[in-house]
């Protein structure tokens, strides 16, 4: 049979990149290119693999791949391809094909670039490891792996002391989340052995399924926090969600984000927009039904999002950097993306369908907003935009996709058809879902967050494309359009920008639904809800088509600003948008965060606090043991020679610490 | 008769340890060098022998020694210290007078600890321990010209000296009270001295005994002096080796024998965990010299096995004897990877003479000795705890056996400690690979290639593989319970 012959090779998804890592990491430099082309046949081979198991799922959902091996003890090491699996194991693998082709060209003068491609070859087969995971720890791992190939890529350019920095900042700020998740993950495991009562040879504890048929347990375990009864599944849930803060970039573990732009832009494209950002979208889908038992976990989810998507689109707003506004732009992409996890808690299992399928719309069109704006900085040399203008003249197939990715991005389309950029369709789906949930709960919120939002959007990503492709040239450069091989990706990444989103708006939704029924898992949502005291609209009454439109028109509202602004240039902004106006500088220097954070909090209070304990601690240990060796000896020629002084005082300090304890433990025991 | 064969590991060290000793003697310094390749393979052939002994039980001379899975962990972990330190030796000891002296004794230290982890009564137990102070200290003080290395090993012998004493002061209690030095027989007699309240005084002395050579604070005040004085290979068997003896001494003589005094040993462990794992992170961060740092980091570790006492489940005891072998290789192997940037400084005559191992030696190490960087980087990674590697694992165990307890509060002392600790770890990467190196490119001496790729083979093979190691580690807590 065909089908089974297919499975067999699943390993070699992420196996592949992997192999082609080590090859292009040795040999990488003695080939032409940096060795571009293993990497590129590998990624090749395991996309093709990928979207066959895809379309055999899709023929019949029921039937997952799900392969285990024991690892030791409880744990085990496997492979598990469902829906939700296969669609990001597709994406991932197709874009980061798209992108390796890309950066041929783009890396070409790099000196460095074997170590790009094996890099990025490393990061892909990671990212792929991390998607088919079929238990958590496996998951864990492959997170961290990306996270360090993030580190690596980011800090490429080390010489440059801010590539260096913003390598090292993203490093530490990911890792608040990454040590949220593994706390998770160690209560998890410490609440599962409890409740299967210890080892028990041949159950894999860290398996989804065995994870998920514990959910009820889970939830009715207490914990007292602060004089909060908690259950441990909010505990569980919402420390995994602060891994997928720090790694999703949400508030406020956004900060690395932006910086992490210093890499090179292909980098930016694969990671920093398609892919890596959103394994914290992905980890929350994965755990869906654990965060729709556990009370009040994805409400928070679903404010942080929508809170996200609004803050991030404000500082878009007042960026001059091209690579910085679409970097604000992902972030607050991501939010609406974990916001529309959230309204899981009025939609149920609908939510993982609205905002997988956004991720995988955002995927293609800021993968190519990106490529689109390397293809700029490449040809051009700078990506300050207040030096670009009139770059649609000299770089026509460049300007058009990226307009196509910014019609995306901005959510054209026209209502109850199937007329319509990618982005319409998904990013509609969250705003309606917000609308739901704002009837059915009568809390507004969110859906104000994700209008508000949609304007500011609107307006960030046509003032970068009048900015930068229209109007005179505001310095003096040589631009040319870039060679066929970074067009031919961009056209293929426009087409799907403009169509995929309308071609499979309905099977995707009902396709990811099946992800919690199928041969490896068969989850009522449901009762679930019910756990975590979540009530699900029952039948979904019609929105009023002012609902519908709405969205379209606050983009058409936010084109028409941009186009008045910087385009006719009708109205002068010079005393809004100086340093002098508050606002303005609020939003410019980012809400002050950076001063918060790094100078603040980490120099100042962390770093100073261990810095100051580290030598005072030594001196005054030192010091109490050294006086007290002058008081005991009671000869102080003696301890002028140092060698012997100071030998009395360790023995002194032995001595103390024996009679010490002794009184210590004594005391203790008479308390307690 | 007593079967001989069940000493075997034993007798193949000490003979190895004797024909080095007399065949050294008609040599001449130029071809002192094999005696390195005789003692190395001494060890190796003891190794082989202790693993094939694997699952034998038995109780030799009269009760006094006691073969089980608890003594044959432990035997390996100090046989592999012991062959990683005897490989990377052949380089230290080329063209010394003193070659078959530096190994017989570092074979009869590796004696000595392997009688202590057999040790089935306290009278032996002493006398073991006494043999591998004594070789140590002799070890310590190896380079008589060299002032840094006469100060620490003097520290070392005199704090030794102090807590000899006051060890066996806590036996001559423990006798006292139940009239017997057997190690069974005093778990039979315990609730005597529990009556006692002499009882707490005998404990504390004890822990101060084996807290010496455990090191930890407030015994612990030799260790950087002696590790940051003594030759790389010596503080290499310090750290790693003879470190553990305390352990496994300190997991028989509380666990098995006063089990009755529970209550007071666990809360004394408890603070000292507590204040050596704190106490060694915070001052390692202000460390410039490399050895020193890498003494501190020992104490935190030595404060997180020192958790197994404190948690006291099966799972927890598993993780801390299986962290041991885990800490055997990873710091054996850290401080062979400092010896080998000593030796580079030392024999390119450039660079910080005075102190060879400060932080500054090790600028763009990664351009100079790729290979001791790399090593050093997956050593201090382990230390920190970052999969996959043995740190990891071990770290995995015995904190979450902590939260499974129910001592949350212990588990997050512990991880804020091993969150700090990846501060001055991570900078030690820094400093190799994101700096630029002061000199050229320099030859890996193939001794010290060979001990730090054994160290990383143990390390990751840990760390991936841990199933059998586990398994061991489980079959030796068995022994306590």
């Amino acid at each position: 049979m065909v089908k089974t012959a297919l499975e067999d090779f699943a390993f070699l998804i992420p196996l592949l990149p992997a192999l082609a890592f080590v090859i292009t990491f040795f040999f990488g430099r003695k080939m032409p290119s940096g060795g571009a082309i293993v990497p590129i046949l590998a990624i090749a081979a395991s996309f093709v693999i990928s979207l066959m198991i895809t379309l055999g799922l899709l023929e019949n959902p029921g039937e997952v791949v799900s392969q285990s091996y024991s690892w030791f003890a409880v744990l085990n090491i496997g492979i598990l391809i469902d829906p939700l699996a296969a669609v990001m194991l597709s994406m991932v693998s197709f874009v980061s094909l798209l992108i390796h082709i890309y950066a041929v060209s783009y890396m070409s003068h790099d000196p460095g670039k074997a170590r790009y491609f094996a890099e990025t070859a490393l990061f892909t087969a990671a990212m792929l490891s991390l998607v088919l995971s079929d238990n958590i720890l496996q998951l864990f791992v492959s997170w961290e792996l990306v996270g360090l190939c993030s580190y690596l890529l980011i800090g490429f350019w080390f010489e440059k002391p801010s590539a260096a920095a913003a390598a090292k900042k993203a490093f530490l700020t990911t890792r608040i989340g990454d040590v949220m998740f593994l706390t998770g993950i160690i209560v998890l495991t410490s609440d599962l052995l409890k409740l299967a009562g210890g080892f028990q040879d041949g159950v894999y504890l860290l398996r989804f399924d065995e994870i998920f048929s514990y959910i009820p347990q889970l939830a009715a375990l207490q914990a007292n926090i602060l004089g909060f009864e908690v259950s441990h599944l909010t505990l569980i849930t919402l420390l995994f969600f602060g891994g997928a803060v720090g790694k999703s970039g949400q508030f406020p573990l956004h900060v690395w984000l932006p910086d992490a732009m210093e890499g090179p832009t292909t980098v930016s494209a694969l990671i920093h927009a398609a892919t890596m950002v959103t394994a914290g979208v992905y980890l929350v889908a994965r755990t869906f039904p654990m965060f729709i038992a556990a009370p009040d976990s994805l409400l928070v989810v679903a404010y942080l999002g929508g809170f996200t998507a609004l803050f991030a689109g404000t500082m878009g707003i007042v960026m001059n950097d091209l690579k910085r506004v679409l970097a604000f732009s992902t972030i607050s992409q991501l939010g609406y993306m974990m916001l529309g996890l959230g309204l899981g808690s009025a939609i149920g299992l609908e939510a993982v369908g609205i905002s997988i399928f956004h991720l995988i719309n955002h995927a293609f069109f800021k993968a190519l907003l990106f490529l689109c704006a390397g293809s700029v900085i490449h040809a051009v040399g700078t990506q300050d935009m207040r030096e670009l203008g009139g770059v649609g003249k000299v770089m026509p197939i460049t300007a058009a996709t990226m307009t196509i990715a910014a019609l995306a991005l901005a959510g054209f389309g026209i209502p109850g058809t199937s007329i319509g950029t990618s982005g319409f369709f998904s990013k509609d789906a969250i705003i309606e879902a917000a609308y739901l949930f704002g009837e059915h709960s009568n809390n507004w919120i969110p859906y104000v967050f994700s209008i508000a939002a949609a304007l500011l959007t609107s307006i960030y990503i046509f003032r970068l494309i009048f900015m930068t492709f229209t109007g005179k040239p505001r310095s003096d450069y040589h631009g040319h359009e870039s060679p066929a091989i970074m067009t031919i990706p961009l056209s293929i990444l426009a087409l799907f920008a403009l169509v995929f989103g309308g071609l499979t708006k309905t099977g995707f939704m009902s396709f990811l639904e099946e992800t919690f029924a199928n041969s490896f898992v068969n989850i009522d949502i449901g009762s679930l809800a019910v756990i975590g005291q979540n009530e699900l609209v029952e039948a979904a009454g019609h929105e009023p088509v002012f609902v519908l439109w709405l969205p379209l028109i606050v983009a058409v509202v936010g084109l028409a600003v941009a186009f008045v602004i910087y385009y006719l240039r009708i109205v002068e902004l010079g005393p809004i948008a100086s340093m002098k106006n508050p606002i303005y500088r609020l939003l410019y220097k980012r809400y002050y965060q950076h001063e918060i954070y790094t100078e603040f909090f980490s120099l100042g209070i962390v770093y100073g606090v261990i810095a100051f304990f580290s030598q005072v601690l030594d001196v005054i240990v030192d010091s109490i043991v050294e006086g007290i060796g002058i008081l005991t000896v009671g000869a102080s020629e003696e301890l002028r020679k140092i060698q012997t002084g100071v030998v009395q005082s360790y023995a002194t300090a032995v001595i103390l610490g024996v009679s010490l304890l002794i009184i210590l433990v004594k005391l203790i025991m008479e308390v307690l | 008769m007593e079967n001989l064969m069940f000493l075997a590991p034993e007798l193949a060290v000490v003979a190895t340890g004797l024909i080095v000793l007399l065949i050294g003697v008609f040599m001449s310094p130029q071809t002192k060098n094999m005696l390195g390749y005789l003692a190395t393979l001494g060890v190796l052939a003891a190794l082989a022998l202790t693993i094939q002994s694997f699952g034998t039980e038995a109780t030799m001379f009269f009760g006094t020694l006691s073969i089980d899975a608890l003594s044959q962990f432990f035997k390996l972990v100090f046989l592999a210290v012991s062959l990683i330190v005897s490989l990377a030796s052949i380089k230290y000891n080329e063209n010394s007078d003193h070659t078959e002296e530096f190994y017989s004794l570092v074979l009869f230290a590796t004696f000595g600890m392997m009688v202590v982890a057999s040790a089935n009564d306290l009278i032996l137990l002493f006398c073991a321990f006494e043999l591998a102070s004594l070789a140590t200290f002799a070890l310590a003080g190896f380079e008589k010209r060299n002032a840094r290395s006469l100060e620490g090993a003097m520290k070392y012998f005199i704090i030794g000296a102090i807590s000899s004493a006051l060890m066996l002061f806590g036996i001559s209690y423990v006798y006292g009270a139940t009239g017997t030095t057997s190690i069974p027989m005093i778990a039979e007699n315990a609730t005597l001295l529990a009556e006692n309240p002499i009882g707490l005084v005998a404990v504390v002395l004890l822990i101060a005994g084996f807290g010496f050579k455990m090191a930890l604070v407030p015994f612990h005040m030799w260790a950087p002096d002696a590790y940051q004085g003594s030759p790389s290979v010596v503080s290499s068997l310090l750290a790693a080796g003879s470190k553990k003896m305390g352990f496994v001494a300190a997991f028989r003589v509380f666990i098995v024998a006063l089990a009755a005094l529970q209550p007071d040993w666990q809360l004394a462990f408890t603070i000292l965990a507590v204040v050596t794992m704190t106490f060694g992170n915070v001052v390692a961060v202000s460390q410039t010299s490399v050895k020193r740092m890498l003494a501190y980091s020992s104490l935190a570790q030595a404060g997180y096995i020192a958790m197994a006492f404190v948690v006291m489940t099966p799972m927890a005891l598993t993780g801390g004897i299986f962290y041991t072998l885990a800490h055997a290789f990873m710091k054996a192997g850290a401080f062979i990877a400092a010896g080998a940037v000593v030796w580079m400084i030392t024999s390119q005559k450039t660079g910080n003479l005075d102190i060879p191992d400060h932080l500054d030696s090790f600028r763009g190490l990664g351009k100079r000795m790729p290979l001791a960087a790399l090593c050093m980087t997956v050593f201090v990674f382990a230390l920190a705890g970052i999969p996959p590697t043995a740190g990891f694992m071990a770290k995995l165990v015995l904190f979450s056996s902590t939260i499974q307890a129910g001592m949350t509060w212990l588990a997050v002392i512990a991880i804020l400690n091993s969150a700090l600790s990846l501060f001055y770890y991570a900078r030690l990467v820094r400093y190799m690979y994101f700096l630029p190196p002061e000199g050229k490119k320099i030859g890996m001496p193939f001794p010290y290639a060979a001990a730090l790729l054994l160290a990383v083979a143990g390390v990751l093979a840990m760390g991936i593989w841990p199933e059998p190691f586990m398994q061991w580690a489980m079959d030796a807590a068995q022994v306590l319970i």
